[in-house]
């Protein structure tokens, strides 16, 4: 590669930086005040987005009156979040308005596809095309517009922060709320202006973003959330000026990285990334020492009280009653069941790992895939008859699971979601990208049917059992093992894991016989549905499966197996039942998930 | 027993232990009292492994401790209660007990290097009559432990900790402390929050430990308790060691008694008066 | 006599399950220095937590210049008029020192008024003069303790609540910020400090009470306290006579 392209990739580099600072310096504003990792923030980018759109392509408005009404738009929109759904959770636990923005971004997401449709769109960008050739690279007028407005942003925000009244609100708040507090500041005023003021600027990063590559959708505003995070998270969470040399360093490092290996290993680079800072500089490249918090902040979402204990004879009854459902006659009925119970496994895995340990997991669908694809290249290059495949799965999916979470056991609340997560998204681009083994993007078809004793279970009843059988076998494992002493092992270490060292519990080996044990249930359940899909590919198991996945845990009760199971059937089953709601299901899950957190954060059954 | 050599700890520019030495012969009681802020809790951190010195050793039955993890010290028989007593909120009162007994589990602890984890989940599952012996025998011992405290605890012994009174959750905290079969015993401040009819129990049961030969390392505020109880007590002030000796001279020492009243003494004339108090 | 400028009435606060304050009452006059005194656990630093709205008691009432504050928003408690020296200081420690005094005087609006108390403030404080452009956080702690005293004069408070201001300071230093408080107080400014080191806090105050266990177990003028030799027993756990 010559020079010129050298600089080419570098302005791309750059250009992209700008637009994750726009969003970083959001996130660190609002991890600064309010010490939340604001996961809707990309959905609100995506919103600026769609404003933007409107108004050059309908409204025909210019850019000069565009940028404001972005502004403006997105600022409102990040006020109402934080009054309505924030702020009645300040005495909640503290991974509980975490777990808020998460429905909420899955809600606007919703909205934003069914106002907009999920088509992508053209976002054209109304500046003259002119490129200024620098070198043997060019320049072209939008990326300057980027970059002055990166600067421009971050100058303003200097300012603001030096030198006006809320800007010194905003500082001393992040510094010590209570101690603003009696200084006379407002601290609800100041969070609600840094949610105006952090939205406002990721709504104009979506814009600029759709100008950029001239392309909006409504799936865009995830991965927006995710670079913002990496690139706080290099800076330093809640480091403002970190934020912007983080975003510029991701930035260039992409933009290096797809000259060198290719775009698909983008994202890869971002969350490998994210990955070994976590494990070596938690606290961010820029800041001085590693740190551990005085008190535990512990992650876990359980509320306290006790389950809802149910007479076994319900259950027994409940499970024979199970068996009949194939008797309904529909084969619909019979393959939404199927379904519903396939993500009970997940459920029961995840309300294993994020209930009764307290690790709140938001990458578990990764988990899946890797059963998925196991079973599927077990089966199909080995010829290994489908019963073994899927236990084989089950023990591979335990293993490489484990492996792969074990950098995440000694993080603390917020940190271990986002290490999960991003373990989970490494799955899938390994997956993507490892063409050899897994083919690719092209995934892998022909994949064999269940099968039992060598006998394929080609209808939809037969399949039914078939899960019933192993998902009564898991649940019921799950439910001899919590009664042993690694039950109460495990929910100590939850409660209080300074206390359950103390008293000789090690942290790392109680941790890892969780999620071996969760991985190979879910390994299992990535395994019999690839054998039900007949055909996967890197996208089956993706990042919403795993919110759904912890939706469902949530409404159940976390640690409560039955719970994991009741919230299945009604998660997933109920909106097919209902089948004019089935547009509507992810935005009922976001719904679902802000109420539970609101209202009944012990989920129906209580967590245990 | 325990020698805790010239340990120091810094924050940031503040030295909250400076360069304590301290000696725990079995079977003795030693108080340590100061201050909010002298640096108590901080050296009990140290002791436990919750905490690194940042100078000094710390040696248990004559081996180096020093910057060893809570979890292999509580392998050692160190066991411990916390200032604000931390008990597993969502755990009943015989699981919270039961956890205590943890290191001695031989379920926990499957004599299969390598892959004892893999061992320990299908012990777990399988459950094979040794290990249901072993628990019930735990079960045993812990109501046992339970009992020490009377009708406090025995009656609510499948309520979650959470439902507990304050006082009661210390209570569960020493008895899980003491399902360790510890060989040394780490108390901060056990009878916090408690008024005075609590007080007197936990002295009395403290007591009764120390009859038994264990061997006690105690933070404590009130201190008629530290010294009724105590062989010997340790003052701190500013992370320094102020004073140390049996109570009768700890008691008269006007270092001690500045470092409570501040630098004049107030009130009443000779230390004496304050003897009569305790 | 006129009507107390700080009046809290049979308050009853709780920590979690414990309760903290039984039926807690009293009062500062306007112009007085008053100490909380007790040992640790007494309930002192929840007292003051009651009186800045960061807690809320169960039952009772805080009154302060004739208007309830319970169960005010902490910033509105300050608007109304008290200042706050809290305890381990709390600067921002992150910002300059003038930033720090200039946060004290976030609640008001007057330019040229907030530089002249700048100035003012600066005089009790001629130390802080050099160190106006330093991080409060590279501070000593008597500096620190200091710009929170400033800090806290800065918003034109008529009561200055104090927890703990001579904690983990050196013996020079305690004398310097006791001199300054009672400078202070000389100045029209009312003080309500809670301490610990019950003799320090008894040569500057005009009266005071000793907590114990969440209850008033002693109560009087400062002479009149640092002579009585129930105070120690207040301390030192033992019953007090009644």
């Amino acid at each position: 590669m010559n020079w010129g392209t050298w600089l080419d990739y570098t302005v791309n580099g750059l250009v992209i930086g700008n637009i994750y600072a726009l969003l970083a310096v959001g996130l660190a504003l609002i991890f600064g005040v309010a010490n939340l990792i604001n996961f809707a923030h990309g959905s609100i980018y995506t919103v600026g987005a769609y404003v933007g759109w409107v108004c050059i392509t309908h409204l025909h408005l210019p850019l000069l009156l565009t940028v404001p009404l972005v502004l403006l738009a997105s600022a409102v929109l990040g006020v109402a979040i934080e009054r309505l759904a924030l702020r009645p959770l300040h005495n909640a636990s503290r991974i509980a308005p975490l777990l808020a923005t998460i429905g909420i971004s899955l809600v606007l997401d919703q909205v934003t596809q069914l106002v907009f449709t999920p088509n992508p769109r053209a976002l054209p960008s109304p500046l003259p095309d002119w490129r200024f050739q620098i070198g043997g690279g060019s320049i072209g007028t939008l990326d300057v517009l980027i970059l002055a407005v990166g600067l421009g942003t971050a100058g303003v925000l200097y300012a603001f922060l030096r030198f006006t009244k809320l800007g010194w609100a905003v500082r001393a708040t992040a510094q010590d709320m209570d101690a603003a507090k009696q200084m006379g500041v407002d601290t609800n005023r100041v969070n609600m202006s840094v949610f105006a003021i952090a939205s406002a600027l990721g709504g104009l990063s979506g814009m600029l973003v759709g100008m950029y590559y001239n392309n909006i959708d409504p799936g865009m505003s995830f991965d927006a959330t995710l670079k913002g995070v990496v690139a706080q998270i290099i800076g330093g969470m809640g480091n403002v000026p970190g934020a912007i040399a983080g975003s510029l360093l991701l930035g260039l490092i992409e933009s290096y990285g797809i000259a060198l290996f290719g775009t698909s290993y983008r994202n890869l680079f971002a969350f490998v990334l994210l990955i070994l800072i976590l494990i070596v500089r938690p606290n961010g490249l820029f800041s001085s020492a590693k740190e551990t918090p005085p008190e535990p902040m512990t992650g876990s979402f359980v509320a306290r009280g006790k389950p809802l204990a149910i007479p076994r004879p319900v259950l027994v009854a409940v499970a024979v009653l199970a068996v009949f459902v194939p008797f309904v006659d529909s084969d619909y009925v019979v393959q939404t069941a199927t379904n519903a119970l396939l993500y009970g496994l997940l459920a029961l895995s995840l309300t294993l790992v994020a209930g009764t340990v307290g690790m709140v997991s938001l990458g578990h669908a990764g988990l899946l895939a890797i059963g998925a694809y196991a079973s599927s290249l077990m089966a199909i290059e080995l010829g290994l008859p489908v019963t073994l495949s899927i236990a084989l799965a089950g023990v591979v999916t335990a293993v490489i699971g484990t492996l792969l979470v074990f950098p995440a056991f000694r993080m603390r609340g917020h940190y271990v979601s986002i290490a999960t997560l991003a373990i989970g998204q490494i799955v899938a681009l390994v997956i993507l990208n490892w063409n050899s083994l897994t083919r690719g993007p092209i995934g892998i078809s022909g994949i064999p049917p269940l099968s039992f004793a060598g006998i394929p279970l080609y209808d939809a009843p037969q399949a039914y059992w078939f899960v019933l059988v192993v998902v009564v076998a898991l649940a019921l494992l799950q439910a001899r093992v919590l009664s042993s002493h690694l039950g109460r092992t495990w929910r100590a270490l939850r409660d209080d894991d300074v206390a359950a060292r103390a008293h000789g519990i090690a942290t790392d080996r109680y941790k890892a016989m969780a999620f071996a044990f969760g991985g190979f249930g879910a390994g299992v359940g990535g395994a019999v549905t690839a054998h039900l899909y007949s055909y996967i590919n890197h996208e089956t198991f993706n990042a919403q499966i795993s919110v759904l996945a912890l939706t469902i845990a949530i409404l159940g009760g976390l640690g409560n197996i039955t719970g994991a199971l009741l919230g299945s059937v009604l998660l997933v089953g109920l909106p097919e039942v209902f089948r004019g709601l089935a547009e509507y299901r992810m935005l009922i899950y976001g719904v679902v998930l802000l109420l539970l957190i609101r209202v009944r954060p012990q989920g129906l059954l209580g967590t245990a | 027993m325990l020698r805790v050599q010239g340990v120091s700890r810094r924050f940031g520019g503040l030295l909250a232990v400076n360069g304590i030495d301290l000696e725990l012969r079995a079977g003795e009681l030693v108080s340590i009292i100061g201050p909010n802020g002298a640096g108590k809790t901080t050296l009990f951190n140290l002791i436990s492994g919750h905490d690194r010195p940042d100078g000094g050793r710390v040696t248990l039955e004559g081996r180096d401790v020093t910057g060893f993890s809570p979890e292999r010290l509580a392998g050692l028989g160190l066991a411990r209660t916390f200032q604000h007593g931390r008990v597993f909120a969502n755990l009943s009162v015989m699981d919270n007990v039961l956890i205590g007994g943890h290191t001695h589990l031989k379920a926990a602890r499957p004599a299969l290097p390598g892959i004892g984890a893999l061992a320990e989940l299908l012990l777990a599952l399988v459950r094979p009559r040794s290990v249901r012996a072993e628990e019930a025998a735990l079960r045993a011992e812990v109501t046992g432990i339970l009992g020490l405290f009377g009708d406090r605890l025995v009656p609510r012994i499948d309520h979650p900790a959470h439902s507990l009174s304050y006082a009661n959750r210390r209570r569960v905290e020493i008895a899980r402390a003491l399902a360790l079969r510890p060989r040394l015993l780490l108390l901060d401040e056990p009878t916090a929050g408690m008024n005075e009819t609590e007080t007197m129990e936990i002295q009395q049961i403290v007591g009764e430990l120390k009859a038994q030969g264990h061997t006690i390392l105690l933070i404590e505020h009130k201190l008629g308790m530290v010294m009724r109880l105590s062989d010997r007590v340790l003052v701190m002030d500013g992370g320094r060691a102020i004073a140390e000796g049996p109570p009768e001279r700890v008691r008269h020492d006007p270092a001690v008694i500045e470092a409570y009243l501040g630098n004049s003494a107030t009130g009443g004339e000779t230390p004496a008066e304050m003897a009569a108090v305790a | 006599m006129s009507r107390p400028l700080l009046e809290l009435d049979k308050i009853n606060s709780f920590y979690g399950p414990v309760q903290v304050h039984f039926d807690l009452s009293l009062h500062v006059n306007a112009g007085e220095i008053v100490c909380l005194l007790g040992g640790n656990a007494s309930g002192k630093s929840t007292t003051m937590k009651t009186i800045l709205g960061l807690m809320r008691p169960r039952s009772g009432t805080v009154t302060f210049d004739g208007q309830v504050i319970s169960g005010l928003e902490t910033p509105r408690i300050i608007r109304a008029g008290i200042g706050s020296v809290p305890e381990a200081r709390r600067l921002f420690g992150a910002m300059t020192v003038r930033e720090n005094l200039l946060m004290g005087a976030f609640i008001r609006n007057d330019a040229a008024g907030i530089r002249d108390d700048l100035a003012r403030v600066l005089g009790l404080f001629p130390r802080l003069h050099e160190r106006l452009g330093q991080r409060a956080g590279t501070l000593s702690g008597g500096e620190q303790q200091m710009v929170a005293m400033a800090r806290a004069l800065m918003g034109r408070p008529r009561l200055i609540c104090m927890d703990e201001p001579t904690m983990g300071l050196s013996p020079r230093f305690v004398d310097v910020v006791l001199e300054l408080i009672a400078t202070i107080n000389r100045e029209g400014v009312s003080v309500f400090m809670v301490e610990q080191n019950a003799s320090l806090a008894l040569q500057i105050a005009h009266r005071g009470y000793v907590l114990q266990t969440g209850r008033i177990a002693l109560s009087g003028p400062a002479a009149t306290l640092a002579r009585d030799p129930r105070i120690r027993d207040a301390y030192l756990g033992g019953e007090v006579a009644a």
